[in-house]
């Protein structure tokens, strides 16, 4: 499977300075690039140079808007492409999205078109927000907090020009998405091994990177904040959850909450798979199939979850896998499960 | 199951739909629900049968397979704006093979 690094952004916030670099560092070669413009005469991908081992593709339009036929035309010709020879043999895919684009309208593409879940498979989200104006777009642009809010990884470009970064820019973005670790540009430099481990899929060893995909570190308290009606915080369950109950979890919150489930990825212990957890991920009322680790990535083996909403109470998410997990304990004959 | 789980689930329910209504813990071990002078009734159902709930909404008593389709019953009922959406979960074994 080729992982895709999705690289999205408001307009102006050092997409392309950051890719441009990136395409420069070893870890980065054999890359394939898409960029995504919005109107008809594309100018990032004159700006980004490839390496003679990877190569630029470009897309014009909003790529959320008609990611159905440009997006998926694209990777598709990518693929044939390289099982052709007819193009160097990537390991990795760039979607550079547009500054407007909405990133999830892209994510349900990459998790649900067919031949994409054949070859492909997320390989995580990293947002830029400049430094100097990234509150100020946030206050105005409200696709802009989507785009943090989406994010597996905020790099923060041009606080060369600001100076330090600035605390309530900082402050903001911690409440918008507590979970996605806040890595910082120096003029678009940053460390390729930082963006790798951004999602599910670590190339390095060919393995889920649960615990940085979860946003886990040294702390991993997760507060409940909000901005501008967006949450984010982390259910956890000490108890084994039934596998039927959590189908029955993914399918109620796809069929209630919609657009308003942003974001939702964890790792949860399987009451019939005791040593293999499931890595379930959605965004909005799409989710992945759940993938199965191989072993648990530590000691911890409650199950955790980390929720990105609109307007969804964390208590509503808890008392569902409770009673979902009740219930299916008790129709199959076993004692009550729950917290 | 406990009658205090399927409460708070429903009470949590209503706050996740942005509907300002109540959940009552009845003696005879329903639960029973009102908002905007619509009144619900969810009861476990008679056992032996295929259905695990009972739904009374408005006088007509209807059956649920889950505490999924309560929910269903319930928003449906409540919430004359709610259009679900459709689910799309893609087929997968429940355990790992």
């Amino acid at each position: 499977m080729t992982p895709v690094l999705v690289l999205t952004g408001f307009l102006g916030s050092g997409k392309t300075t950051l890719l441009r670099h990136l395409l420069r560092q070893p870890e980065f070669s054999r890359t394939a690039v898409i960029i995504n413009e919005f109107g008809e005469i594309g100018l990032d991908h004159d700006l980004v140079e490839a390496s003679d081992d990877s190569f630029i593709a470009l897309t014009t339009g909003c790529l959320c808007c008609k990611v159905r036929d440009d997006l998926v035309a694209t990777l598709d010709d990518m693929l044939r492409r390289r099982a052709q020879g007819r193009v160097p043999p990537f390991t990795r895919v760039v979607i550079e999205t547009s500054g407007l684009a909405d990133p999830a309208p892209i994510l349900h593409t990459l998790m649900t078109d067919p031949i994409m879940a054949e070859y492909l498979t997320l390989g995580g989200v990293v947002t830029s927000v400049d430094a100097v104006t990234g509150a100020a777009t946030l206050d105005r642009e409200a696709v802009s907090i989507k785009q943090v809010a989406l994010a597996d990884r905020l790099v923060l470009t041009k606080s060369d020009l600001a100076g330090a970064a600035p605390p309530e820019l900082l402050s903001r973005l911690a409440r918008l998405n507590v979970a996605a670790p806040l890595l910082h540009a120096d003029h678009g430099r940053i460390d390729p091994q930082a963006l790798f481990g951004a999602g599910q899929y670590d190339s390095r060893d060919k393995s889920f990177d649960v615990r940085s995909w979860l946003g886990e570190g040294p702390d991993e308290h997760l507060h409940h904040p909000h901005d501008a009606d967006i949450q984010t915080y982390a259910v956890v369950r000490e108890a084994p959850i039934p596998a039927v109950a959590l189908t029955l979890l993914l399918e109620t919150l796809a069929e209630h909450c919609g657009a308003d489930l942003l974001r939702l990825k964890g790792i949860v212990n399987i009451r019939e798979s005791p040593d293999r957890p499931a890595v379930i991920h959605g965004v909005q009322h799409v989710f992945h199939a759940p993938t199965w680790l191989a072993r648990w990535p530590s000691d911890d083996r409650r199950s955790r979850m980390v929720v990105i909403t609109r307007g969804i109470p964390q208590g509503w998410i808890e008392a569902l896998i409770d009673a979902l997990a009740a219930e299916v304990a008790e129709a199959s004959g076993s004692q009550t499960l729950g917290a | 199951m406990s009658q205090d789980l399927v409460a708070e689930l429903l009470a949590q329910s209503l706050v996740a739909w942005r509907l300002a209504g109540n959940v009552r813990r009845m003696a005879d071990g329903s639960l029973a629900l009102s908002y905007n002078g619509i009144d619900i009734t969810v009861e476990p159902a008679p056992p032996g049968g295929p259905f695990r709930w009972m739904v009374t909404v408005a006088g007509r008593r209807r059956p649920a397979v889950s505490l999924v389709a309560v929910l269903r019953q319930v928003r449906t009922a409540l919430d004359p704006g709610y259009a679900k959406n459709n689910v799309r979960v893609a087929v997968a074994p429940l355990v790992p093979s």
